[in-house]
């Protein structure tokens, strides 16, 4: 038995539990074999991630991966796009230009068909397991690239229709609360942000120090990780307060505002820049909803036009700031939508041959990677599912994907074992 | 003490029988083993709680709030030798007892968020139903009894996924989590393979959905494929290894299975329940859980649940690893108890009273000392994370004007006191359920510090609140005294008073705003927050 | 005399085929239809020969959305933003219009008198062309590009009125454009809006739109069709809704929302020449024909069709119908 392994064994004995000291131990206890030094270095690059989910089954067919001609293609023809040789549908002429940017994976192959089930899996990398709780994609991301002692918060998710909201797990799982998303859905800012008219701001402060110099009296000999996050959750309420108005888009010039456009997705990526630029590592705005069972083309033409415009908007944006090479752009579904056209020219659920793209930090832009046959009935070469796609999202902000944390004693890798990331669209 | 003497005091209810009996209480026998093995490991252990905080603990434990000022008053200035036990026993008495052990049972037996086994486990408590028999009520409850109905709801609420199913009642009331034994053997206990996995599920691969009721098939196998791709039948298999030879079965033919669908359609309609078949696999587990060699995955996994509740640590960690490579921190310890547990009808509440009335359990959470022991030896107490009943009820309690409880008229007392826990539960969502690795979330903070109706609701000032009978005091250090007092339960240090008067001093010209930013202070500290 | 009526109508034949036949035309002269499909064919056929023949047209390269037979020609209009001038004996291209609208083409028409032929596409302008030289004649623009959500906006069907006066074009958003068919300007607008869903709650997008339109024999009304509101827009879970306008005085006179026997688009409306009974053809995953009574205001018959009916061709006398769909081509009868 190796070391590791002996040592893995003996921790999930369950014996020699670990007494942490004081908050930032505590945190840092959860994984005892990750080096300090390799996530100092990661912090100070500031990789950051912006998630566009796009709830409810996008059409591959009619975005990334088109097959005009076949009686599977739909209505829409494919275009040219900046990169030779790559069609993507006609209805992102935005995207077909700015394409450089970006990587298609068109193979995937997650099996899973329902909403539920398939938004679990492309949230968490994995299926879940009952009596482990993993953490999602962001709260992974606030974990490896946030700052512990932020000010902007870590991970903050844009969710405001109201179908399909509950699928869409964000939940920090064994890394503990400190990880947990700010969930905004009716507003598009954190509730309790603001101070309230009732106490001056003077007072605000000084109440919290009371609080805190009555608290580190009852820490006093006293350990425990919970105890030492209670502090540190109010430790970080001043800081949030005063990121309020990053999440307020008057303050950008009416140009950059006019630019994205008066659509709710428009505005709610806006903030997510804003929030990007500020430091936030990683920020989800969810455009639902798509599942578009009956009239998917009327559906797609509504939603691909928007999303064409939301997308190509941010990627310019992004660039223009010079934060594009930090910043890695996800757009991501549950699952894609089948070839087979249904009578109320609808496309229904289809797991099993589906686009994903990542645009940005650490993507190799320009290329695709993996195919569908002709009529996009299956994988026809690179076949990949959520594991290897998530190692590649993590490894293209720099997180190594075979990295493990330990819950108790038990080693819990980042994404499934024996997962590699797809290397042909990494930098 | 003489013989009469004691049954004399027997009979007044002032000792319990079985010190009579000279049978050793759990208690003792819990304490004798620790300290055992606390000097087998050469730790000292941490001094004993002083009674704010015992009365504190106990209270929070047992019936789910804080006390009351009076209540503290009671016990401190009471010289009786036993006012421990005595202060227990009436916990124990009380009904909020078992509205609180209900819900902390729901918690763990119900999915997240879910409280359809609220209301069944509030009765079965109530009525001192035996675990092993809730046990039996949840699995194949009679649909006959109204509560044994309700019981069901455990399977319920999982038959739409068996493996969910499998897990949930392996982890819950086994100790074992047998999930990662699904898709290969286990990669660290050896005793657990595919094989155990698959053996478990099919104690419940023949159970369906019939309208409001769970059915049970009488034939039919589970499959499943190997890691090496091998098509295999599952046999019913205990978590010991032990394999069921069933009866034989056959599928039926396709006749048989038509005039099966429209008995069960029918059954459906009428609202009544499908008759449990003559071989039932179900039955065939409680069997082996409760009654043979294997009875004491039971029995322990219990009694390391309920150890945990109490103590914050179980005699295994993590609870749902019980097995043979992962051993008790005192092994004969939990043995005793699981049998203890079996030889007495699986009482809940006698386990509880036993360990919360040892010593470790009134041991501080505060050790100055350089080498803080392991939490495995349970030589201090241990910081627990409230429940969000709990929290809730400890901030609308010390809210409160603490006159509202010190009514001479005992029942109009406990009114009052019912009246403001019935309360808590309604604050109780805004809160989250503490896990294992607990982390508190900055929306909580950030709800203490910014929200409107939480302010409103805690801060105001009225006559029914603290804040109302603070603004009639004369003075800050009456003001400081009272506040600290009703909040956190205990009299105020002088490190603390030079603080809070030194705040109140600052802000003369605002001071309603002070006494109130002072509560604030009080209510959002990390002691209001933890069980310690 | 044959009897026809509603209450004759049965089914004939079905021909079942893996695409979607999206149009059809009559061809009378040659006893055989023209179906213009989602393979971007056309196919000329004669479905009650014993083995049916699909003659090809090619030259579409996606679906086909319009068919019109000018007796000179088949003139027909794609979602590939093109209209085709046919020879329909060799089938061959005498004339294509590239680029003939700016976004897709979702449907054309044939003025009553053969001379004009009108299509309609999602650049949301209604063109008319010279049926004979193909050549443009003027567009009506007035439509919104933009629905008030912020989305595009669709444009779904044109009908001129009998007398050849009128012009009515149909849009997603609900609106009923009607246009003086000489001049070009526009009349009158109206409205159906429960034709059109938003949803700014559970899924923030759209559904429906007004699909159909067509003029009364007397051109003094107008008929349109479409889907009544939807809860859950992510399918077609309403029944098919016809409103009827007088066209003078813009007041509504006739609505129909339909039932549970006829969930779904309505994607045509035809006038018996009467002006007594008009039918009414769509569907979601399956089909239905509804016969409406105009005079009673009361439906006169449903009856399940096979498939989602996308259009119908009806001979003169009114006694055969052929109707394109999905995944089939079908023949019903309406007389006794």
């Amino acid at each position: 038995m190796t070391l590791q392994n002996s040592f893995s064994r003996r921790r999930f004995l369950g014996q020699s539990a670990f007494a942490g000291t004081g908050a930032a131990a505590s945190v840092m206890s959860l994984d005892i074999l990750k080096s300090e030094a390799f996530s100092k270095q990661l912090k100070q690059k500031g990789k950051r991630v912006l998630l566009l989910w796009l709830a409810g089954g996008v059409s591959q067919l009619e975005t990334f991966d088109p097959k005009p001609g076949r009686l599977t293609g739909g209505p829409f023809q494919a275009i040219q796009t900046a990169v030779p040789g790559v069609e993507i549908s006609e209805l992102m002429p935005k995207m077909a230009m700015r394409l450089k940017h970006t990587a298609i994976i068109r193979s995937l192959n997650t099996k899973i068909g329902d909403h539920g089930g398939g938004s679990r899996l492309m949230h968490l990398g994995r299926r879940d397991e009952p009596n482990l709780s993993y953490p999602d994609m962001g709260s992974v991301m606030a974990r490896e690239l946030g700052r512990l002692d932020s000010k902007v918060p870590d991970y903050v998710t844009f969710y405001t229709a109201t179908e399909g909201r509950g699928n869409a797990v964000g939940r920090p799982g064994f890394l503990g609360s400190r990880y947990a998303p700010m969930f905004l859905t009716t507003d598009n800012k954190p509730q309790n942000l603001g101070r309230l008219e009732s106490i001056s701001d003077l007072d605000h402060r000084e109440r919290a120090d009371l609080r805190r110099a009555l608290s580190a009296r009852f820490a006093q000999g006293r350990v425990s990780p919970a105890l030492g996050s209670h502090n540190v959750a109010y430790g970080r309420v001043r800081g949030l307060m005063s990121s309020e108005a990053l999440f307020d888009i008057t303050r950008e010039p009416k140009s950059i505002q006019d630019k994205y456009g008066p659509s709710l997705f428009a505005q709610q990526t806006l903030v997510a820049r804003r929030l990007i630029e500020a430091g936030t590592p990683f920020v989800k705005v969810s455009r639902a909803w798509w599942d578009s069972h009956g009239q998917n083309f009327e559906t797609h033409l509504e939603m691909v036009t928007e999303l064409d415009h939301v997308m190509s908007t941010l990627l310019d944006d992004l660039e223009e700031r010079g934060l594009l090479e930090d910043t890695l752009v996800i757009t991501l579904s549950e699952f894609g939508r089948t070839p087979t056209i249904n009578g109320s020219l609808g496309r229904d659920h289809f797991a099993r041959a589906w686009s994903a793209t990542l645009s940005g930090c650490g993507i190799r832009g320009g290329t695709v990677f993996g195919s569908t046959d002709e009529d996009g009935q299956h994988v026809k070469d690179g076949e990949v599912g959520a594991a290897e796609l998530f190692a590649t999202i993590y490894a293209a902000v720099g997180i190594d994907p075979h990295h493990e944390y330990y819950v108790g004693s038990r080693p819990v890798p980042l994404v499934d074992i024996g997962t590699d990331a797809i290397s042909e669209v990494l930098v | 003490m003489r013989l009469s003497q004691l049954i004399i005091l027997v009979v007044l209810g002032l000792t319990p029988l079985s010190m009579v009996c000279g049978e050793t209480s759990i208690q003792d026998i819990v304490d004798s083993m620790l300290d055992a093995k606390m000097r087998q490991v050469n730790i000292t252990a941490a001094p004993l709680a002083d009674d704010y905080n015992i009365l504190r603990r106990t209270t929070l434990d047992l019936i789910g709030r804080i006390p009351t000022a009076a209540e503290v008053d009671r016990y401190v200035t009471s010289e009786d030798s036993n006012k421990r036990e005595q202060m227990v026993d009436q916990l124990l008495r009380s009904p909020a007892y078992e509205k609180h052990l209900a819900y902390d049972l729901n918690l763990l037996l119900s999915p997240a968020g879910n409280s359809e086994l609220q209301s069944y486990l509030e009765q079965a408590v109530t009525q001192r139903r035996g675990w092993d028999q809730m046990f039996r009520a949840m699995l194949l409850g009679d649909y006959e009894d109204e509560l044994e109905r309700q019981a069901m709801k455990f399977v319920k609420l999982r038959v739409k996924d068996l493996d969910n199913l499998t897990n949930a009642t392996s982890s819950l009331f086994f100790g074992v989590n047998i999930s990662c034994a699904k898709c290969h053997d286990h990669p660290l206990v050896i005793e657990w393979t595919q094989a155990h996995f698959y053996g478990m599920k099919s104690f419940f691969n023949r159970l369906f959905e019939n309208g409001d009721f769970i059915g049970e098939r009488d034939y039919g196998a589970l499959k499943y494929q190997t890691t090496d791709g091998e098509q295999l039948d599952a046999q019913m298999m205990f978590l010991s290894g032990k394999a069921i030879e069933e009866p034989q079965w056959t599928s039926p033919n396709e006749e048989k299975q038509k005039a099966e669908k429209q008995q069960l359609e029918q059954l459906a309609k009428d609202k009544k329940p499908v008759p449990i078949p003559q071989y039932s696999r179900r039955a065939q587990l409680l069997d082996i859980a409760l009654r043979g060699d294997d009875l004491n995955y039971f029995s322990k996994s219990i009694v390391n649940r309920l150890w945990y509740r109490t103590f914050g640590y179980g005699l295994v960690m993590p609870l749902d690893q019980m097995h043979p490579s992962n051993p008790a921190s005192h092994p004969k310890l939990l043995d005793f108890l699981a049998k203890d547990m079996s030889d007495h009808g699986y009482d809940l509440t006698r386990l509880i009273r036993g360990l919360v009335l040892t010593q470790a359990y009134a041991r501080s959470s505060r050790y100055d000392g350089e080498n803080r022991p392991p939490q495995m030896w349970f030589a201090v107490a241990n910081v627990k994370p409230l429940t969000p009943q709990q929290y809730a009820a400890a901030l609308l309690f010390g809210a409160r004007n603490p006159s509202q409880f010190a009514n001479d008229d005992a029942t109009k007392n406990q009114t009052e006191i019912d009246s403001v826990h019935a309360q808590a539960r309604t604050l109780a969502v805004k809160f989250e359920v503490p896990s294992d690795e607990f982390q508190v979330s900055v929306d909580e903070a950030l709800l203490f510090s910014n929200d409107a109706a939480l302010e409103k609701d805690l801060l105001a000032n009225r006559a029914d609140r603290l804040i109302g009978e603070l603004m009639n005091l004369s003075t800050d250090a009456d003001v400081v005294a009272l506040a600290s007092k009703s909040i956190m339960n205990r009299p105020v240090t002088q490190q603390e008073q030079r603080v809070m008067m030194k705040y109140l001093k600052h802000r003369k010209d605002r001071r309603e705003a002070a006494v109130i930013q002072l509560v604030w202070a009080l209510l959002t500290s990390s002691e209001v927050r933890f069980n310690y | 005399m044959a009897e026809i009526g509603p209450k004759f109508f049965k089914e004939v034949k079905q021909i079942t085929r893996a695409d979607i036949l999206l149009r059809i035309s009559y061809q009378k002269s040659m006893q055989s239809v023209y179906v213009g499909s989602s393979d971007a064919k056309i196919y000329s056929v004669d479905p009650l020969a014993d083995k049916p023949e699909f003659h090809e047209f090619q030259g579409h390269t996606s679906y086909v959305m319009g068919l019109v037979d000018t007796e000179k020609h088949l003139v027909s209009g794609s979602y590939d933003r093109s209209l085709i001038w046919w020879d329909k004996e060799s089938r061959e291209i005498v004339r294509r219009v590239e680029d003939a609208h700016d976004r897709w083409i979702r449907n054309i028409f044939l003025s009553p008198d053969g001379q004009t032929v009108l299509s309609v596409g999602d650049d949301m302008v209604c063109k008319l062309w010279d049926a004979k030289s193909g050549e443009f004649v003027r567009e009506l623009v007035s439509h919104q590009k933009i629905t008030p959500n912020h989305f595009p906006n669709m444009l779904y069907a044109t009908a001129v009125s009998p007398d050849g006066n009128l012009i009515a074009t149909v849009d997603r958003i609900a609106k009923i454009k009607i246009w003086d068919f000489k001049t070009g300007e526009e009349v009158t607008e109206l409205e159906a809006p429960k034709c059109y869903t938003w949803d700014s709650e559970k899924r923030i997008h759209s559904i429906g739109g007004i699909r159909s339109v067509c003029f009364s024999p007397d051109s003094k009304s107008v008929a349109v069709g479409g889907i009544g509101p939807i809860g859950n827009i992510d399918h077609l879970e309403s029944p098919g809704r016809v409103e009827m306008f007088n066209v003078a005085s813009g007041e509504k006179t006739h609505e129909f929302e339909g039932d549970k026997n006829v969930i779904g688009l309505v994607e045509q409306i035809v006038f018996h020449p009467s002006g007594k009974w008009l039918m009414a053809v769509g569907g979601k995953h399956t089909g239905w024909v509804q016969f409406l009574d105009l005079e009673k205001k009361e439906v006169i018959r449903q009856v399940d069709a096979p498939m989602h009916v996308h259009q119908v061709a009806v001979t003169d006398d009114f006694g055969t119908v052929y109707g394109a769909g999905h995944g089939k081509l079908i023949v019903w009868s309406l007389v006794n």
